[in-house]
């Protein structure tokens, strides 16, 4: 592939002015891929780019506030995430280096899993970007790309790296499918009602393994997680539905105005819950009331970090 | 903990839609409650000895009022609980009036939800801790925003009681609208003739710093220790060292500027000394007439000055003064005729303001105080004045009545008989508004001595017939349409909130109405207050006021800062936020969400960021504990704990009465 013999040559040059390149390598099969941090020439051959590399290396900075030099490799998404934490002052510019390339979409896991059984029995795996052909245990099929990539590539807009000190390959061409979700379309459709009973069950499922909250690159609070605190105690440790329900509504308000819709989240929810619903609808409020999109330009200032008497965009006089 | 709970009448106020002994009965249940009782008036002398009383009896820490809006009596209450030996913040009140009995009528719904908001009340006070005020240094000076009769009041009455002074006027002379005015109603006397020694003295009085053409650009701090930033704009004379002699003006050969002074019906030089009263009588170069300034040639005025003082390379200064209060005092503007088509829209040279038709009158204006024609200067011998424009017209946006309009009509048209005797005036008025001492024997005065004819309708078109006026209204006494030809149409402008006013507010962080007029603290309680501790109000920026008002407003205002200042430390209020370092993780936040500059950043000894509060400067929004992912940063006396604990408190299941 040109774009990652063309990112390893970039990551080479840059590595000795680097403490870490942070990227993706060769999971336990073919089908996955780990994080990858480059430190030395040796690691960057182990480097990645394909469309298993789901996980949103940006997560790892949390870790690497103060002093430390770190590349990244992140997808357009990815790299959203990344100008949000800097409009935030969370991190420096001059500590990042971003490689950037174009992204053509992932796969979903839990996708292929309910389409082909077990991954596990998957004995390969061809994608051209509009098909994938499948083959799994004397199975063989071909099914369009976009019914088993993740739901957020086919809303998709930002598909090459955004501000990237080096960009590597082609820019992908990628468009979004559709500009509105369409589970949450269909989720709207539903009755007040018959949505607070879809969430009461989903909410019985959730084990509070905190998984959403530790996969997500903008909760940067560390140990000092509200859902873990005394004083002011807001949840108790119970796993019920309203501590459950709480916590959820907790994180998508303390991600508003920041969350990127990375899908973070929900990939690594072991219970498969569709909290990504909670936060495209929160997206699309702070897109509708402030004409906001988090993490797309660092000289902005997002909307919930500042002071405004009068909203440019919200009618108060009348 | 011990809790004891009071549910107050109110009279009949409460007691006639909430069954108030059933709610004290049931209160009795509430955990830590150990005494409930139901009073006639709490917050009379009987009603607060009771809880003293109480207090002492059963030991009680803690105590809820169910009764009115903590507006009302909630100082009341905390006073009584210091009386006790309590902490102030040991109280908290239900407000079972306004929020239950004033609002509905179903006695069994109300005294439930009466129930309801005493119980929230009682699990807030028990995550209630006792806070105590800390005290800091007034800085006894007072900053005046605008020299027009209020402000001067304002400052002379300050001075005189010996405090510092800093008025900030943003045109070249103090005296505002009334140095403009001929003669003053409903006593005819002589305006700049009152005005004038009040000017003088302002200028004189050595506590008084005054700063004319200059603005306030910023203001930070917080009530006794205000930090403000004057912009001292470029007047291109060195006043320290110009006398006033008017020789510049006299030789200044660009003599085409709008004289403002003169509500533009004349024109003066580039280099100007607005009035000959003016304060202070210094000149200053209008940089978009100044032939040196635009084309950079000419200086004469700089050749004939006697001192010498002219300086062309002058730029605007920024100037720093520390005050402890701040009375704004900014006044108003005239509303801006043109928007009427049907009155010539600001077109016709012979239809003119209320104020202009004042400066004609004036002898100190431009025509020596000779009512003539603007057009051609010929003495007009019917005068038509057309009241209510701009003023309770809410197709313009103006609902309001600007009150004083009646008046100085009335006096308008009396000085014009006594200008030209053989003259006639016609008023057309929606109603007379002369509610003041002396005011509706004014209005009378004009009609039956001076045989002033009020008409009562609107005008709906003035038009040119020939080289006079047909002003066409409607008589509503008569039930007919009129005409009338005239000479000379004056409309009574009315009255609209100053140029910036919005943006000098938001400087202040006091808020600001509709229109653009300040807002009081309490509309009748507290009318020279506002809702930030240290910045009061004079005269017209909260609405129009006439004269005596004005005045009573800004010795009110005076009063205020010296109340203020009789103290040699104030208390800062402990509602305020505070952080706790050990869960802060130094994302700042709070600090850019801040409207107040309350937050600053601090390393803590292992080098890690974490905010601060500047505790004096917090005013208590609140806004930086909902920022806080980590409710690290915490609103004494509104912790999330104690807002958890209401909520809680709600959303246990309805108790059946």
């Amino acid at each position: 592939m040109q774009a990652l013999a063309e990112l390893k040559e970039q990551i080479r040059q840059a590595l000795p002015d680097l403490d870490v390149v942070i990227g993706w390598q060769q999971g336990y099969d073919a089908l996955h891929t780990s994080p990858l941090f480059i430190r030395s020439e040796e690691d960057i051959d182990k480097l990645v780019v394909n469309e298993f590399c789901v996980v949103n290396p940006a997560t790892y900075l949390r870790e690497m506030r103060g002093g430390k030099k770190v590349g990244l490799v992140l997808k357009g998404c990815d790299s959203r995430s990344v100008i949000q934490l800097l409009q935030e002052k969370l991190l420096k510019e001059e500590d990042l280096t971003i490689f950037g390339f174009g992204c053509n979409g992932v796969l979903n896991h839990t996708k292929l899993q309910a389409r082909f059984g077990d991954i596990g029995f998957i004995t390969s795996l061809e994608n051209d970007g509009t098909n994938v052909t499948v083959e799994a245990g004397d199975k063989k099929e071909t099914v369009p790309f976009t019914e088993l990539c993740a739901d957020k590539c086919l809303t998709c807009s930002y598909p090459n790296t955004l501000q990237c000190s080096h960009f590597a390959g082609e820019e992908s061409a990628k468009q979004a499918d559709s500009a509105t979700d369409k589970a949450l379309e269909d989720f709207e459709k539903l009755t007040m009602e018959e949505r607070f009973t879809f969430w009461q069950d989903q909410m019985r499922r959730c084990i509070r393994c905190y998984a959403c909250r530790n996969a997500c690159p903008m909760c940067v609070c560390k140990d000092h997680c509200l859902a873990n605190s005394r004083e002011p105690k807001w949840l108790s440790e119970d796993v019920d539905v309203q501590n459950n329900f709480m916590f959820q509504l907790i994180h998508v308000m303390h991600l508003t105005g920041r969350c990127v819709e990375c899908g973070e989240c929900e990939r690594a929810c072991p219970m498969d819950i569709p909290i990504m619903l909670l936060r495209r609808k929160m997206a699309g409020i702070v897109r509708d009331v402030f004409a906001y999109n988090a993490g797309t330009n660092a000289e902005e200032t997002p909307p919930l970090m500042c002071f405004k008497v009068e909203e440019p965009t919200i009618e108060e006089r009348h | 903990m011990r809790i004891g709970v009071f549910i107050c009448h109110c009279g009949s106020n409460i007691a006639a839609t909430v069954d108030c002994p059933a709610v004290a009965e049931q209160a009795k249940g509430l955990q830590d409650v150990v005494f409930t009782t139901d009073t006639m008036y709490t917050c009379s002398e009987p009603g607060q000895n009771e809880i003293i009383e109480a207090i002492k009896e059963h030991k009680l820490d803690g105590v809820v009022v169910a009764s009115c809006s903590p507006r009302m009596h909630e100082a009341t209450f905390r006073r009584a609980l210091e009386r006790a030996g309590l902490n102030r913040y040991m109280l908290e009140m239900a407000n079972i009036r306004e929020h239950v009995s004033w609002i509905g009528k179903n006695k069994e719904r109300n005294t439930v939800k009466a129930f309801e908001l005493v119980s929230i009340a009682v699990a807030k006070l028990r995550n209630n801790n006792p806070l105590y005020a800390n005290k800091f240094d007034v800085t006894k000076r007072v900053l005046v925003i605008g020299g027009g009769v209020a402000g001067i009041q304002a400052a002379l009455d300050c001075a005189d009681a010996g405090y510092q002074v800093v008025m900030v006027e943003r045109e070249q002379s103090i005296g505002g609208k009334m140095a403009k005015i001929d003669k003053t109603f409903p006593t005819v006397d002589c305006s700049s003739c009152i005005l004038g020694p009040k000017m003088v003295d302002v200028s004189q009085h050595e506590n008084i710093t005054l700063y004319a053409l200059s603005e306030v650009e910023k203001i930070e701090g917080y009530v006794g220790n205000f930090d403000v930033q004057v912009r001292k704009k470029a007047t291109y004379v060195n006043w320290d060292e110009c006398t006033g002699c008017g020789a510049c003006m006299e030789k200044c050969p660009s003599k085409k500027n709008i004289d403002k002074f003169n509500e533009g019906i004349s024109k003066c030089t580039s280099i100007n000394i607005p009035f000959p009263q003016a304060i202070p009588k210094k000149a200053a170069i209008n940089p978009e007439g100044c032939l040196m300034l635009q084309k950079g040639k000419c200086g004469v005025c700089a050749k004939v000055c006697p001192t010498k003082c002219i300086d062309f390379e002058q730029k605007d200064e920024i100037i720093t003064e520390k005050v402890g209060a701040v009375i704004a005092a900014t006044g108003y503007d005239m509303f801006d005729h043109s928007v009427y088509k049907q009155y010539g829209a600001g077109q016709y040279p012979d239809v003119i303001t209320s104020l202009q038709y004042e400066r004609l009158m004036n002898a100190s204006g431009p025509t020596g105080g000779h009512i003539i024609r603007p057009s051609d200067g010929k003495e007009p011998k019917k005068v038509v004045f057309v009241q209510c424009v701009g003023s309770r017209d809410p197709s313009v946006g103006r609902p309001y009545c600007s009150g004083f309009c009646c008046m100085y009509t009335a006096k308008q048209a009396i000085l014009t008989k006594d200008h030209i005797p053989d003259s006639d005036s016609y008023v057309f008025y929606m109603d007379i508004r002369s509610p003041g001492k002396g005011y509706d024997e004014f209005t009378r005065r004009a009609q039956e001595q001076y045989g002033v004819q009020y008409l009562r309708g609107r005008v709906s078109m003035i038009y040119p017939k020939g080289d006079r006026y047909v002003v066409r209204g409607s008589d509503t006494l008569a039930g007919t349409q009129v005409e009338v030809e005239a000479d000379l149409v004056v409309l009574a402008v009315g009255a609209e909130s100053a140029k910036n006013a919005p943006a000098l507010a938001e400087k202040m962080r006091i808020s600001y109405d509709n229109y653009g007029f300040f807002m009081e603290a309490h509309p009748k309680l507290k009318p020279v207050e506002t809702n930030t501790a240290g910045v009061y109000l004079a005269g017209s920026c909260v609405g129009p006021r006439d004269i005596p008002t004005s005045v009573g407003q800004g010795s009110a205002a005076a009063a205020k800062v010296m109340t203020l200042f009789s103290k040699d430390k104030l208390e800062s209020d402990p509602q305020v936020s505070s952080v706790n370092t050990s869960r802060c993780i130094g994302c700042m936040k709070c600090a850019t969400t801040c409207p107040f500059g309350a937050i600053k950043e601090v390393t803590d000894r292992a080098g890690n960021v974490k905010a601060e509060v500047i505790e004096t400067v917090c005013q208590g929004c609140g806004i930086c504990t909902v920022t806080c992912p980590q409710g690290a940063i915490q609103l004494q006396h509104f912790t999330d704990n104690q807002i958890l604990a209401e909520v809680n408190a709600l959303c246990q299941a309805q108790l059946d009465f």
